[in-house]
């Protein structure tokens, strides 16, 4: 049973964090007091009536009374998003999806690819050890996570090379959960240099373009090894990266 | 008719409190509204398109906004009539509102083949049949540009159920008043009109369909005009209720789809953005009432 509501919630704060990149802060204790990590909300941009969809964006964490997004501005619905002002009222509906399956006193390792690292905030905050792995183009893509271990394609923070080169036979070994969040092809990437053995515990989070963010439209739907697909939306977006059906997943291009 | 119209309807012989029916596709089979409690408002849901065998839809993705609209492709991806008459029907049938089960074939067999099966089930009042599918079976255009088609498909469904079914018809390509009369001669009682209309957006990069089965299904609030003209020539036509579908996202929409002759009215692609908007388009349309 889904304990999604739709909300209008107040914003709190608008930060930019990096080029083109925004926090935005809701007050909405109704969706912070269920939400758990790997969690999603489905947000209206605009009062208008374009666009026709909400956007769906990963909780990044929780605040006080209420949650934090952190999102790339990619097109019109997250530009309006970035307009938002403290004090302006959203309608959201959340928290959706199933979130990261999480154990109790989890040791987690997290591997993120630029932007898709937005949402491991909440995840840090709720396990007891966490190690995170970032890779990025460049400076102006990294989150800024209190400790962690970077790399960027260009040099511009940490070593020059890709989150894979990051990821070793210990790290994998020590993690209850690996986590990895980021661009299909750096998941596909980190899903490839991690030995058989370790890979049960691997889990995905997906994203895809959504319709509804609750199950009924049938459009988010992510490709599964077993044939078939499953719905981004509420049987993930977390998934095992076992039941991931790779190479269609790549094929869709998104 | 009298006019500005009640959003109090008969249909098919009952009450209905509202005119507005949840479009196909845009609600599921109604198991998660009873999750999201989202159902105040509702006249009536229709249930996502069910084969025979099951459909795992097209290959992602199959949704792209448009500035103005939404494309879909979603397949008609559904699980089988044998397992949505044992497993989902079951749970629907706790809905609050009459159901009604969308039906898709591949073959003018089909359609009937589905409605057989389901006829076991006592979870809903009757059937939607979409003709809008390609017919597989027989070149791939859609069943509904046909009228001589409709009618066979109409006739099919007519001889294996006692229950109401609605055609609902294509606007893409043929007549749909034609095709709007076929279906009322080979026994439905009532049509649905529009369905989405063909769109496509092109890479214009690489060339390329970004939806991979090319062409899509386009939906949008400004498509309402051409909504409220086809009801309103199908309406004039055939003597079966109208069942609106496409172009809603206000309550004076809805109003003037039932101005325009409509008996109930579907809304789709709104309810991604408010998952309650039945219930706030009555409230729209008992204010507009109130002036």
């Amino acid at each position: 049973m889904s304990t999604a509501r739709d909300f209008d919630c107040q914003v709190t704060y608008v930060e930019q964090v990096l080029p083109g990149v925004v926090k935005v802060a809701f007050d909405c204790s109704g969706i912070s007091s269920s939400a758990a990590p790997g969690q999603f909300v489905q947000i209206e941009p605009s009062a208008d009536v374009f666009p026709v969809t909400r956007r769906p964006i990963t909780i990044n964490r929780l605040t006080g009374s209420g949650f934090e997004l952190l999102f790339d501005v990619v097109g019109r619905g997250t530009e309006l998003m970035a307009r938002m002002q403290p004090g302006d009222i959203a309608r959201v509906l959340g928290p959706l999806g199933s979130g990261w399956k999480i154990p109790l006193q989890s040791n987690c390792l997290l591997i993120g690819g630029g932007l898709g690292a937005a949402g491991f905030q909440f995840l840090i905050d709720s396990v007891d050890s966490a190690r995170v792995l970032i890779g990025a183009s460049g400076l102006e893509r990294v989150i800024p996570f209190g400790a962690c271990h970077v790399v960027t394609e260009d040099g511009s923070v940490g070593e020059k090379g890709l989150v894979t080169s990051l990821v070793t036979e210990k790290y994998l070994a020590e993690a209850d959960v690996i986590a990895v969040c980021g661009p299909v092809a750096m998941m596909e990437a980190v899903w490839g240099v991690i030995p058989e053995k370790y890979r049960g515990k691997v889990q995905i989070s997906t994203e895809s373009r959504m319709g509804c963010g609750w199950g009924v439209c049938d459009g988010c739907s992510i490709p599964m090894l077993e044939g078939g697909y499953r719905k981004c939306c509420t049987e993930g977006p977390v998934f095992y990266g076992t039941e991931i059906d790779w190479k269609r997943w790549k094929e869709a291009g998104l | 008719m009298s006019f500005p119209p009640s959003v109090s309807r008969n249909f098919w012989g009952r009450d209905f409190d509202s005119p507005i029916m949840l479009a196909s596709g845009t609600s599921g089979f109604g198991e998660e509204l009873l999750d999201l409690q989202c159902l105040a408002g509702v006249g009536a849901v229709v249930t996502k398109a069910v084969s025979f065998q099951p459909r795992a839809g097209n290959p992602p993705p199959r949704l792209l906004e448009t500035p103005f609209g939404l494309l879909n492709s979603i397949g008609l991806a559904n699980p089988g009539v044998h397992h949505v008459l044992k497993h989902i029907l079951p749970v629907a049938a706790g809905l609050p509102c009459p159901l009604l089960i969308n039906v898709a074939g591949e073959s003018v067999e089909e359609f009937a083949d589905v409605v057989r099966v389901l006829e076991k089930s006592s979870a809903h009042i009757g059937y939607e049949i979409n003709v809008s599918c390609p017919n597989v079976a027989d070149g791939g255009a859609a069943f509904g540009v046909d009228p001589e088609v409709v009618l066979q498909v109409s006739r099919g469904v007519s001889r294996v159920t006692n229950r109401p079914f609605s055609v609902k018809l294509t606007p893409n390509g043929g007549d749909m008043v034609l095709s709007a009369k076929a279906a009322v001669k080979g026994g439905a009682s009532a049509v649905t009109v529009c369905n989405t209309f063909l769109g496509m957006h092109m890479d214009w990069k690489t060339g390329k369909s970004v939806i991979k089965r090319k062409v899509a299904g386009y939906t949008s609030p400004a498509l309402l005009p051409l909504v409220v003209a086809r009801v309103w020539q199908v309406a004039n036509a055939v003597s079966v209720p109208v069942i609106s579908s496409g172009g809603v996202s206000t309550g004076e929409d809805v109003l003037q789809l039932l101005a325009a002759g409509a008996t109930m009215v579907q809304v789709g692609t709104r309810l991604m953005r408010r998952p309650f908007a039945a219930a706030e388009l009555m409230d729209e349309m008992k204010k507009l009432a109130g002036e």
